[in-house]
């Protein structure tokens, strides 16, 4: 897969924007606060249309402007596709591929593949299980788009769920009994869903995860990653019932995927509060390439790599130690210091004030 | 500092309440009402307020009606002992363009959402199970949309009446999931419901 060439409308700070990339690696370069992560981050929404900062659609409109346009050429297996996101403050979104309108802008989901490295990586070793969950669900979707639909599906029943258990006040009529049977028979099914196929992941993940943590941290370790939710076991559906009183008194769906966490271990010390801070850059590295190494595997073509100024907060044995770990494969990457040495980028975009210009 | 004339800006803010109708569309929409001759405007104000006027509800099915019965509901060549469950008047069109359909409607008038505030006793469930008995009802076709909101209003449903010894059914998937019933196409829509399935648990 290759992406070749972007264009930007009111994408965040820039007016207008016509890039050209490299099939090889592309460096961003320019001043912090003028706009390289923004770049990067107008590919990564047209492969999942969504900021991989977190930022809510409305943020990612220039201000003063109403709507935003990315358009992407990619290749795929030979053929060309134009890919649109039309990006409406407060409004629907819509997509297009090669001119042809999506019924809904998540159809888009699955044209592009990226696979995005950023510092705030780290907080995938160090911050809190939703973090973690985030990234099993984000390499699902990679995996195969349907996992979306999974994932909005779990998200609705337990937002009318918790709306159902604060309705209720805790008690229960026969009327609010049967809806709550209802939807927690809709989460049963979609939780054991999610959970199997999270658990399908991890196991794919594993091997992949144990090389690449080598490779990175230029070091033998035992690295170990654990999807084993508490309510597993006996199925959701029967957790449900178990928790149900709790649930009622708390107003809140107390057990389910949304509370899972993955257990990272490095020589079987928790990797959260027993690892240094380099064995967690390491990890965190390690998680993105395996997903990154498992993707290309199930889709037969590498994810086009972001780069986010990854190689600030690495020291330089860790940042050789990435360079030569990246798989072969398109690569964007920004920095707002010296390249690492080593780094042949095939094209240098200087990126001043919302313009972008090739060397 | 108000923009418009508060008269102009009372239209706009009552376009604005309607369905699909953001506040850009809603100062097009009355600007362009401005614009029309005062014959052409007070024909569309009589419009809705004589709609409004005569039509109600069936007092059976809960379609929009001009009468105490809905044209459906007042043919007696439908066939009485099968119903179609769906959420909204609009989708009762949907299906009726399919053709594929004999039967009686029931218009719940909304889905399951407690998001909404909508539970089972905000929707005309109580009046679909009277009229079970009374009109000799022998199914039920869920109908509702496939999202789910829908979904939990068919499972609801299903709990209800499959006790009552009524076959229960669903339309068949083939519809886009997370849709909407109202656009599904005719042929997409007839091949669903054909193709209705005995509802789970
Ligand atoms: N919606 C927006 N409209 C206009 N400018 C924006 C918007 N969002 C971000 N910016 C600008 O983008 C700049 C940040 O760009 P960024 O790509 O993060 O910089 P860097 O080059 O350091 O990676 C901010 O200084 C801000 O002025
Ligand atoms: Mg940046
Ligand atoms: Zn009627």
């Amino acid at each position: 897969m290759r992406l070749r060439r972007l264009w930007l409308t009111d994408f965040r700070g820039y007016p207008s924007a016509d890039v050209t990339l490299d099939d090889g690696l592309t460096v961003v370069v320019g001043p912090n606060g003028h706009g390289k992560t923004n770049l990067l981050e107008a590919v990564g929404y047209l492969a999942t249309l969504a900021s991989f900062r977190g930022a809510p659609t409305d943020a990612l409109i220039r201000v003063g402007a109403d709507r935003a346009v990315v358009r992407g050429e990619a290749e795929r297996e030979g053929r060309a596709l134009l890919l649109e996101a039309e990006l409406v403050a407060g409004g629907r979104n819509r997509a297009q591929i090669n001119r042809q309108p999506l019924r809904r802008a998540r159809d888009l989901l699955g044209a592009l593949q990226v696979s995005v490295f950023a510092p705030d990586d780290l907080a995938l070793v160090k911050g809190g299980p939703a973090e973690r969950r985030t990234y099993l669900d984000d390499a699902l979707v990679a995996l195969h788009p349907r996992h979306d639909q999974l994932r909005s599906d779990l998200d609705k029943i337990l937002r009318q769920r918790t709306a159902l258990l604060k309705q209720a006040g805790g008690r229960l009529t026969p009327e609010i009994e049967l809806t709550l049977d209802v939807f927690d028979a809709k989460l049963a099914r979609v939780g054991d869903e999610l959970a199997a196929a999270r658990r399908g992941l991890v196991d794919r993940l594993l091997p992949v995860l144990g090389r690449a943590y080598d490779r990175v941290a230029r070091a033998q370790a035992e690295v170990t990653a654990v999807y084993d939710p508490p309510w597993a076991a006996d199925g959701l559906a029967a957790a449900l019932v178990a928790a149900r009183r709790d649930d009622l008194r708390r107003a809140v769906t107390t057990i389910g995927p949304h509370r899972d966490d993955l257990d990272l271990a490095i020589g079987g010390l928790p990797a959260r509060t027993h690892a240094s801070q380099g064995e967690q850059r390491s990890l965190a590295l390690a998680l993105r390439l395996s997903v990154h190494e498992v993707v290309s595997e199930h889709t037969g073509t590498p994810p086009v790599m972001l780069l986010d100024d990854v190689f600030s907060e690495l020291d330089p044995d860790r940042s050789d130690a990435l360079l030569h770990s990246l798989p072969a494969g398109q690569t964007l990457l920004s920095t707002a210091g010296a390249l690492p040495a080593g780094a042949v980028p095939g094209r240098v975009l200087r990126v001043h004030e919302g313009t972008v210009r090739a060397d | 500092m108000a923009i418009y004339a508060s008269s102009v800006q009372d239209l706009i803010d009552e376009l604005g309440r309607l369905p699909g109708v953001g506040p850009k569309s809603a100062q097009r929409i009355a600007f362009h009402l401005l614009k029309l001759s005062r014959d052409d405007a007070l024909r569309l104000a009589r419009a809705i307020t004589e709609a409004k006027d005569r039509v109600a509800w069936c007092s059976r099915c809960f379609n929009i009606s001009e009468g105490e019965l809905c044209g459906i509901c007042a043919d007696d060549r439908r066939d009485a002992t099968v119903v179609c469950v769906v959420e909204e008047p609009r989708d009762l069109v949907a299906v009726e363009k399919t053709q594929e359909f004999r039967g009686r409607y029931h218009v719940l008038q909304g889905a399951i959402s407690p998001i909404e505030g909508v539970g089972p006793d905000q929707l005309r469930v109580k009046e679909l199970l009277t009229r079970i008995e009374p009109e000799g009802i022998a199914e039920v076709i869920l109908c509702t949309n496939p999202n789910i909101e829908g979904e939990a209003t068919a499972m609801y449903l299903g709990r209800l009446l499959k006790p009552l010894g009524l076959r229960v059914t669903r339309i068949a998937s083939g519809l886009p999931v997370g849709g909407d019933l109202e656009y599904a196409d005719e042929l997409t829509l007839g091949r669903a419901l054909e193709g209705r399935r005995d509802i789970e648990g």
